[in-house]
């Protein structure tokens, strides 16, 4: 009975929103189908034979839950997921509605969610996880989590529910050690040793002097471990396999959220051979705003980048920063994109130094030039309006990367889908 | 070339909120104008550097302040020395809880200050996060961002750094922010705070070379970025 009508409802306020046209009505189902219909989505989530799994961390869930949905998919599993920019709970009521038989039936095997680390909570506390996969802890958005030590909490606390089994990241400690409190089997994916540097942790980050004393090697047996890697080729070693993987998805993180992707599907898809995941993965493309590219009107590349914290941020200069691109750095400072400026003060933009910085934009574009400023970078132009930034940036010669925070990557992204190669 | 020894106090410990940035501003604005800034990271266990002109420490999480507490104790006559020597300093956050004379925390431990400032920090589990702009009389308006648990309450003879207009400050109740003894500063600001408000920053070098008996007639530098900055921070809604 529940399931019938909620679902209904989830669909007809759905059917609403969108009849009066209106953006940004993903959590608007949801939120009147859980307070309509209590209970609504444990007792549709429990018709799933294989259960449900959480993905969650500060950095990376986007694109490890695209890897794993896809890995699912490819080995014949009907996945239900969340979209993208939806990780509340709410968001997950009204896709869960959406995607349902008039009936309440859902017709998926298993679900994938990624899960915003500070709500996961909320979605737990209904629903038991079967697994959990912890990605990372790190500085972020403490504006609204105070302080990287609860920022571990909530993930931790979102991976101790797992009824069957966590997969974790041998390398961030706060998390590992957290792990070491659960009543499940726990699989660690992490890094070779020498390649700790390219993938700092928190406390490394803003670390000054030489930061060998707190790399130190994990000691936990790897079920996934990143051996090597070089442009957008990377090594793997998968239990007594050593596996080659040229990866679609750019940026050196996604090779560690790929070790990631690689550890839960072992645990989801046991009778897999490493090899074809492995092949599998090599055909994911990036997720949104996540390193994609866009061919602009002049023959240009666009590339779009989400950065959201110091790590991320640094990541993202790590990965796509070269001397002829131009470059474009977007920063607001909206309540999903983080009120407080001063995590720009953690990033180390000296790499930019040889790049041609053509604009800031954003709200907070100014305090972006300032920043840059101080790294002695130059900088072309400071437009706050983004339109008007983009306008400016599209028609140049060579091709382009832009670093933006949250709510511009959305503006940027729904902006180039629309009109990439087209009027930009 | 004039040297300017900065000291930064437990910077991998004591630094969550961008507090790199209050240093690297000291350090730009010191080469912009013609000296030559030597800096040092002081780490719990460390021999205090001897030539310090001016010292720095950031805000740092509760875990953090509990592992440099005891160092902090056992070098507290030092920095109480360079305190009465005039020597400028800029302590944020929980640095300057710890400059305070004690911290209790919401289960009621005491966590034991070097008592430069006249004041004490008390723990609540409801966070002061948000944008902060204070008057101050020698500097003026200061911008900056704020985002701590510990509640600070000022001794009767204890100066406070500014006087809140926008924000919670030291406690959210009295409109105090920070404290001040000396050439000393202790406060909530982060942001970090010598970006937008560069007036103290070089008010901090000037003051750290004047003590060592080198005049200093500071350049006028471009502002232009600053000053946008600064009514953006006016502007901004939060």
């Amino acid at each position: 009975m529940r399931k019938t009508v909620g679902t209904l409802l989830g669909k007809s306020v759905a059917g609403a929103v969108k009849l009066r046209g209106r953006s940004g009505g993903q959590a608007l189902p949801g939120l009147v189908v859980e307070t309509l219909v209590p209970g609504y989505l444990g007792v549709m989530l429990r018709q799933l034979k294989d259960g449900v799994v959480i993905i969650t961390g500060t950095n990376g869930k986007t694109t490890t839950t695209k890897m794993v949905v896809e890995l699912l998919r490819g080995n014949g599993k009907r996945v239900l997921t969340n979209p993208t920019g939806s990780n509340l709970t709410r968001g997950i009521i009204s896709s869960v509605s959406q995607q349902a038989r008039h009936a309440g039936r859902l017709p998926f095997d298993i679900a994938v969610f990624e899960l915003d680390e500070a709500y996961a909570r909320q979605f737990t506390d209904v629903v038991k996880p079967r697994y959990v996969l912890g990605l990372n802890a790190s500085r972020d958005q403490l504006d609204r989590f105070g302080e990287v030590d609860k920022v571990a909490e909530f993930v931790s606390g979102t991976m101790l529910s797992a009824t069957q089994g966590i997969t974790t990241n041998a390398d961030d400690k706060r998390l590992s050690m957290a792990a070491k409190a659960a009543k499940v089997p726990v699989t660690y994916f992490g890094v070779a040793p020498s390649l700790l540097k390219y993938f700092p942790r928190d406390d490394e980050l803003v670390a000054v002097d030489a930061p060998s004393p707190i790399l130190e090697a994990t000691n936990v047996p790897l079920a996934v471990e990143l051996l090597s890697f070089k442009n957008d080729a990377a090594r793997y070693r998968i239990g007594q396999e050593t596996l080659d993987v040229t990866l679609q998805v750019t940026g050196q993180h996604n090779f560690q959220n790929a070790a990631a992707a690689l550890a839960l599907a072992r645990l989801l898809l046991p009778d897999v051979e490493p090899a074809a995941l492995v092949e599998q993965l090599s055909r994911v493309k990036p997720a949104f705003g996540r390193g994609q590219t866009f061919r602009l009107k002049n023959g240009s590349e666009l590339q779009l980048n989400l950065v959201k914290n110091p790590a991320s941020f640094r990541q993202g200069l790590a990965s796509y920063v070269n001397p002829s691109a131009k470059v474009m750095v977007a920063i607001n400072d909206h309540l999903a994109d983080g009120r407080d400026m001063s995590w720009l003060w953690d990033v180390d933009f000296t790499s930019l130094r040889d790049c041609d910085v053509a604009l800031t934009a954003g709200t907070r574009a100014i305090d972006m030039a300032l920043r840059l400023q101080y790294d002695q970078v130059s900088v072309g132009a400071v437009e706050p309006d983004i339109d008007e930034a983009m306008t400016k940036f599209c028609v140049l010669p060579s091709d382009k990367v832009i670093f933006a925070t949250y709510t511009p990557m959305l503006h940027l992204h729904a902006m180039l889908e629309r009109k990439a190669g087209k009027e930009l | 070339m004039t040297k300017l020894h900065i000291v930064h106090i437990y910077p991998n410990e004591m630094n969550t909120y961008g507090d790199r940035g209050n240093l690297l501003v000291l350090e730009r604005r010191a080469q912009w104008q013609g000296l030559e800034p030597a800096i040092r990271y002081y780490s719990a266990g460390d021999p205090f550097p001897k030539e310090a002109d001016l010292i720095l420490g950031g805000g740092g999480q509760d875990s953090a302040q509990a592992d440099i507490q005891a160092d902090i104790l056992r070098i507290g006559d030092k920095l109480r020395q360079l305190v009465d020597a005039d020597v400028p300093m800029l302590m944020v956050c929980g640095t300057y809880q710890l400059f305070g004379n004690r911290f209790m925390t919401s289960l009621g431990e005491e966590i034991k200050g070097i008592g430069i400032f006249d004041v004490e920090t008390k723990g609540d589990p409801k966070r002061l996060i948000g944008n902060v702009a204070i008057e101050t009389e020698e500097f003026g308006t200061l911008y900056g961002f704020e985002n701590h648990s510990g509640k600070t309450f000022l001794g009767p003879n204890q100066q406070p750094f500014g006087t809140i207009t926008r924000g919670s400050g030291n406690n959210g109740q009295d409109k105090t922010e920070g404290a001040r003894r000396h050439n000393a500063v202790g406060t909530y600001l982060h942001g970090p705070l010598l970006p937008n408000n560069p007036q103290f920053a070089d008010w901090l070098i000037a003051t750290a070379l004047h003590r060592k008996g080198v005049s200093f007639a500071p350049k006028r530098l471009d502002e232009m970025l600053t000053a946008q900055a600064r009514a953006n921070a006016v502007a901004r809604g939060y």
